[in-house]
């Protein structure tokens, strides 16, 4: 990413088909306690068709999307909303799109926007990141 | 339903290790294969010495480390049936690496409503800061929680 520039896509990170095996997985590595990603019962007597995936899975995806494209280390923030519900059976590409590059704290650092977008092209979790590029 | 009172009350205080096991699980967890997360000896050799964690990790951590809040937390008067995870912001001064201790404080930042079509919603904003055994910050938290009023 020497040659990063405003407009450059990061390159996509496709996950999924999402399973109930990956929410159990995620629910145990993360501490995460909420039943609504792995009783589909008590998800649907909260009015889902189902249990949803963990906002902080895709995030997570995100993540690894961010360190992919600039290496370990270099994400100065990331921030995202949680905009719609990501659902098993839905295969999620995380993209991102740089939007400025700007010198700060002595780095020159690139600020993105960033989204997960389901096999239809609806997005899910919509923010932004910044990243320190490496010098020229 | 979530009282402004609350602004400014330290939800939950800790301090716990990093371990490399709880790391590399986390990473298996996504699905990301990256080896300065999973394999000790590649990390090693690479660019900070040791495994370090994926930007996210902070999420599990704050979980395992910080102990206590659940009581602070039920008087904010939730309705945990429409509970979500509404927005969520990291800020990273350096990458966690495994071995190191980190001291987290969680407060509640902000509590909010707003109202519309569907009824009320009630907005929590919870803020954690975690610093090193030097004393400075390694990572910043803020995590909105949203749910609609019962």
């Amino acid at each position: 990413m020497i040659d990063a520039a405003v407009g450059m896509e990061l390159p996509p990170l496709v996950k999924g088909p999402i399973t109930r095996e990956h929410l159990k997985a995620y629910a145990a590595a993360s501490g995460d306690p909420n039943p609504m990603h792995l009783d589909d019962e008590l998800a649907r007597s909260a009015g889902h068709p189902g249990v949803f995936a963990h906002g902080m899975l895709s995030m997570g995806w995100l993540g690894q999307l961010l360190v992919e494209a600039t290496g370990v280390g270099s994400v100065r923030r990331m921030k995202t909303r949680f905009a719609r519900l990501t659902w098993p059976g839905e295969v999620i590409t995380c993209r991102g799109r740089i939007t400025r590059i700007v010198e700060e704290d002595g780095e020159r650092r690139a600020e993105c926007e960033i989204w997960t977008e389901n096999q239809d092209g609806e997005r899910k979790l919509v923010g932004s990141a910044l990243l320190a590029l490496p010098r020229a | 339903m979530p009282s402004k009172d609350m602004i400014g009350r330290v939800l939950s205080t800790g301090s716990a290790t990093v371990t490399a096991e709880h790391v590399a699980d986390f990473a298996r967890a996504l699905g990301d294969p990256n080896p300065l997360y999973v394999d000790g000896n590649a990390a090693a050799r690479g660019p900070f010495g040791g495994i370090v964690a994926p930007p996210t990790y902070p999420i599990a951590f704050m979980t395992q480390a910080m102990a206590g809040g659940m009581d602070t937390f039920l008087e904010l008067g939730l309705n945990f049936m429409t509970l979500v995870h509404g927005e969520q912001e990291f800020e990273y001064r350096r990458p966690i690496r495994a071995g190191e201790t980190l001291t987290l404080t969680g407060r509640i930042a902000d509590v909010y409503e707003k109202t519309g079509g569907s009824g009320t919603l009630d907005f929590v904003v919870l803020e954690t800061e975690a610093t090193a055994a030097d004393g400075r910050q390694v990572f910043f938290s803020r995590n909105t929680l949203i749910s609609r009023r019962a």
